[in-house]
């Protein structure tokens, strides 16, 4: 299904150029027992190893719903991934929006963009064009416009931390037997993370009786961790709510609490996001380091993916499946159904059948169910809370979604 | 006459430009349209203070970033029109290129690129801990038109191209005008432009002030066709980067290379990242990388100047078939040598008292006195390492003194800035020419003009006047870089003269010349003596200055020695001793 193995790689394709690509896209489009869906991802620059691994699980879904004869409702038409790349600007990512509304013009829905910026600049194009867009990006900001044409699959970022937080405390009470009371939150300035952190602060802390006793934000990426850690080692919070998005910055902080004592879960540190549990971390940080340590994450591969994790394990040589594989992977499968509902390939009808759909609980993405609401939040979208558990990150969170039990990290 | 022919191809590559996205129907490529002309107004932006005075600035994106989140937070938080914002932007970018450019200007070449490149960085982080890390801009769904939101994409290019003739425009009108000249000045060097009268500060904040100004009017317009605003996204390294790359690529100092940049730069990034980046996702960094390292290889100052060379190279050979006959012609009718009575007694213009300068331990000049009196010809000699050249950079302010005083009309003058002594009357030429090389002889003498004239056209008479003056007017029109030593000598002449200084300061005018060469200068020299001129001529050979001069002041280690009539310094023992050493002392005297 990929574009690359379509299209031999030869000189004369490289200098074929434009032509080609617009020439082969017209010939697909005239076969009518195709529908087209899109994926905008960052495929090249910094964040091109995301964005690769949101197109594996598209490209697995896509082939397993033609596998199971596509969609019926469109007498059996297969689905058609069209892959464009976001690359790694804001700008970048709304040329690629532009060209896909423009040049891709039977697209009858997409996904993207990873990067919540890169998100907000796409669905600016596709709203205009009417193109629905699913997207597993976090920020609130992306459903708050009044835009009919966007989709959010995930928890917002405000609702993730509102989720998170009795549920963390839950396991610790259950498995240290006390409830904690202070914390520490040490963060990057990136949107995500400050968007999260800025919860917690303004009242989620509170509501849940906790107390801020130590509150850093720092630049990714550090240069130097052992201040951060020496006001942690001062204060004692019973948790510490660690937000990097750069995978240095994680290795950084966690090497130096193991070096000041403070590792290995004598501070459980819990997380959000995906960059303290994603395949890279290994690379660089000893899966000792990494045990007990949590996060939360929007979603994560779960109880009931298990030959889904299997089949991206031996086919992209993926250790795990992330909330990019999975996320990506339910994508395709809720244009399908909406394809279903909608009965034609047209992207206003298919954007009309996803805000109209109730298509019952959700199968890939954490609890809750395939509806949206009037904003395009997914009604009910509950999140997962990942484990590293002897090197792999594992869903320990919700209790359904379990593959295994949580350890609380014995002091 | 002159304006109207440049106007002509800017209107005409608009016109032609709107043409053709008009006829686009595909809102990828008009998206692609649009986002030539900004980026080619934000090099032009860039060029008109990095271009054109050689500053480079590694910060742009402070700028731009400015005018970007004025015109979303604008809207956001005051509901203000976007077509009201984009002025305001450019009206605080205006602030901020002030703001920034003061302090900066403190440095010099690469600490002053280094510290451009600190701005748009910790604006970011400012901006990122303010909480704009991501902002859109409100959707105006009962007002579109108001709020600058169109429906047909294609306005937004037009939008577009009407910001970018105006600044084409701008930076024509400013490249021809004194501004242009002073900053061209600068580039070449900054220390010459100070002595021809410039006040180079004043100069620099105002192109940083304008610069920035547009810098951020395109901010905004950009933010309004992005829709989204953050701060990466404004104020990142690639933004700063992008301005370089299309000036850089189109060409330096000129107002076509920022357009030609950015026409051929900008999509072909974009036909890459679509067509090659589907296949092999990256590829279109390395390739678009690649092309710009061997334009940088091929065309080191970009395409423009490369594509004009060419070209001159191409009717070159016509030309001096005609050019040089008149050349010596004129060079033939307007010098002829004659005598001219000695005047050393008139009215004292310049007095120096007890004037020293230390370098460290270094006395550079020591308690030197003199007078130089009306329409007099004063040479000041003395051998290698004198102090003659430290004395002339005390006397045009280059240099403060650290003890005694200068006094020109009776008013003292010491420790003023150049280009205020430039004012005062002094004008002076340098040892080491610094000629404008891609100027015609005749803007080159313009820059010099700038001090006298209140108006272009009177500045362009003075320096047509100061270049018959020096003979070189069949030659006006060619560029410097194609001129032999003795033009070049006789065109900074010109360019001291075209400020009609009343006091010349001539460092070592002669050197490098061949015998005849030297005697052509003398007697333009002589000539200009003759028109009521006070010259001052440094000078280590004698014998051209024994003819010239009506009087020596002879300097060794940096001290007078002596002073007096010709015939009396080259007979007196010390001076014989200073130049050739102590055993020429006694067959000086047989």
């Amino acid at each position: 299904m990929r574009t690359t193995s379509k299209i031999r790689i030869t000189r004369r394709t490289l200098l074929a150029g434009a032509s080609g690509t617009l020439i082969a896209s017209r010939a697909w489009a005239q076969q009518p027992s195709e529908v087209k869906v899109g994926l905008l991802v960052p495929i090249s620059g910094i964040y091109a190893r995301p964005g690769t691994v949101m197109r594996q699980g598209a490209e697995m879904a896509v082939e397993h719903i033609n596998a199971q004869g596509g969609v019926k409702a469109l007498g059996g038409a297969k689905l058609k991934l069209v892959v464009l790349d976001s690359g790694d600007t804001t700008e970048k990512a709304k040329n690629a929006a532009q060209r896909m509304v423009a040049q891709e013009s039977d697209l009858v829905a997409a996904s993207g963009a990873y990067l919540s910026s890169f998100t907000l600049a796409v669905t600016e194009v596709t709203e205009r064009a009417n193109l629905p867009v699913l997207t597993l990006s976090y920020s609130d900001l992306i459903t708050d416009r009044g835009f009919k044409y966007v989709f959010q699959t995930s928890a917002t970022a405000a609702s993730q931390a509102r989720q998170a937080l009795p549920q963390i405390i839950k396991l610790a009470e259950t498995a240290s037997g006390k409830r904690p009371k202070t914390v520490a939150i040490l963060t990057d300035n990136t949107a995500a993370s400050i968007a999260s952190a800025k919860s917690m602060r303004e009242g989620l802390l509170a509501e849940n009786q906790l107390q801020l006793i130590v509150d850093e934000t720092f630049t990714p990426p550090l240069a130097d961790a052992t201040s951060l850690v020496q006001k942690i080692r001062s204060a004692k919070p019973d948790l510490l709510f660690f937000l990097p998005t750069v995978i240095s910055d994680a290795k950084l902080l966690l090497e130096k609490m193991n070096e000041f004592g403070l590792g290995q879960g004598k501070v459980p540190t819990i997380s959000f996001g995906i960059a303290i549990a994603e395949p890279d971390m290994l690379q660089t940080v000893s899966p000792e380091l990494l045990q007990g340590v949590l996060t939360c994450v929007a979603s994560w591969g779960a109880k009931g993916h298990e030959a889904l994790i299997a089949e991206l394990k031996t086919r992209y040589k993926e250790p795990w499946m992330t909330q990019n594989a999975i996320s990506t992977y339910g994508d395709m499968w809720v244009i399908k159904d909406a394809l279903e509902k909608a009965g034609k390939a047209d992207r206003v009808a298919v954007g009309e059948a996803l805000r109209t759909m109730d298509a019952g609980p959700s199968k890939y993405y954490p609890l809750g169910e395939i509806k949206f609401d009037q904003k395009g939040r997914r009604v009910g979208a509950g999140m997962t809370i990942v484990q590293w558990q002897s090197g792999v990150p594992v869903t320990v969170f919700p209790p359904e979604l379990a593959l295994a039990k949580p350890f609380w990290p014995k002091s | 006459m002159l304006r109207m022919r440049s106007f002509l191809p800017p209107l005409l590559f608009t016109i032609a430009y709107a043409a053709l996205s008009l006829g686009v129907t595909n809102s990828y490529y008009q998206l692609i349209l649009t986002l030539v002309p900004v980026w080619a107004v934000f090099g032009l932006s860039w060029n008109l203070l990095s271009g054109y005075t050689g500053l480079i600035s590694f910060g742009h994106a402070a700028f731009f970033g400015i005018g970007a989140y004025a015109t979303a937070l604008g809207q956001i938080y005051f509901d203000i029109s976007p077509w009201l914002l984009i002025p305001i932007a450019a009206v605080l970018g205006g602030i901020a290129g002030l703001l920034i450019g003061f302090p900066t200007f403190r440095l010099q070449g690469h600490y002053f690129a280094l510290a451009m490149l600190a701005y748009p960085l910790a604006i970011l982080y400012v901006f990122e801990w303010l909480g704009f890390q991501e902002v859109t801009l409100p959707i105006k769904r009962d007002a579109p038109i108001a709020y600058m939101q169109f429906a047909d994409p294609r306005i937004y290019t037009l939008l577009g191209l009407a910001i970018m003739l105006a600044t084409i425009v701008l930076t024509q009108f400013i490249e021809r005008s004194r501004f242009g000249m002073a900053l061209l000045a600068i580039k070449q060097n900054e220390a010459a432009a100070e002595a021809a009268g410039i006040n180079t500060l004043a100069w620099k904040l105002r192109a940083i002030t304008l610069s920035g100004a547009i810098a951020a009017a395109i901010g905004g317009f950009y933010a309004q066709v992005l829709l989204v605003v953050t701060p990466q996204s404004v104020f990142g390294m690639l933004v700063s980067a992008q301005a370089l790359t299309v000036a850089m690529f189109g060409g330096v100092g000129t107002v076509w290379g920022p357009v030609i940049g950015s026409v051929i730069l900008i999509p072909l990034a974009e036909i890459l990242h679509a067509e090659a980046g589907a296949r092999f996702p990256g590829i279109q960094g390395v390739i678009f990388g690649f092309a710009i390292v061997c334009v940088i290889l091929l065309a080191p100052e970009g395409l423009f100047w490369k594509l004009r060379d060419l070209l001159r190279k191409r009717i070159a050979p016509k030309a001096p078939a005609s050019d040089l006959p008149e050349t010596s012609a004129a060079n033939v009718t307007t010098l002829k040598p004659a005598p001219r009575q000695r005047a050393a007694t008139g009215e004292v213009m310049l007095e120096v008292r007890n004037l020293s300068r230390s370098f460290g331990g270094l006395k550079a000049v020591q308690d030197v006195s003199f007078k130089l009196h009306q329409n007099e010809i004063l040479g000041i000699i003395g051998p290698n390492g004198a102090g003659k050249t430290t004395l002339f950079n005390l006397l045009n302010g280059f240099l403060k003194p650290s003890e005694g005083e200068v006094l020109i009309d009776g008013r003292n003058m010491s420790g003023q800035r150049p280009h205020v002594i430039c004012e005062a009357g002094i004008g002076r030429t340098f040892q080491v020419m610094r000629p404008f090389l891609r100027m015609s002889i005749l803007d080159n003498v313009v820059v010099g003009a700038y001090v006298r004239a209140r108006s272009d056209d009177e500045a362009r008479k003075l320096a047509a006047d100061a270049v018959a003056r020096v003979g070189l007017s069949a030659v006006a029109d060619r560029v410097a870089g194609e001129l032999s030593t003795k033009e070049l000598r006789l065109m900074e002449l010109a360019r001291a003269i075209a400020g009609q200084p009343r006091i010349l300061l001539l460092d070592e005018t002669l050197a490098g010349l061949g015998h005849g060469e030297a005697d052509e200068v003398v007697a333009v020299i002589q000539q200009l003596a003759r028109d009521g001129m006070t010259i001052a001529i440094i000078e280590h050979t004698m014998q051209a200055m024994v003819r010239l001069v009506d009087r020596f002041v002879v300097l060794d280690h940096g001290a007078v020695i002596t002073e007096g009539l010709p015939e009396v310094v080259t007979r007196d023992n010390r001076v014989i001793e200073a130049y050739l050493g102590k055993k020429w002392v006694g067959h000086a005297a047989n």
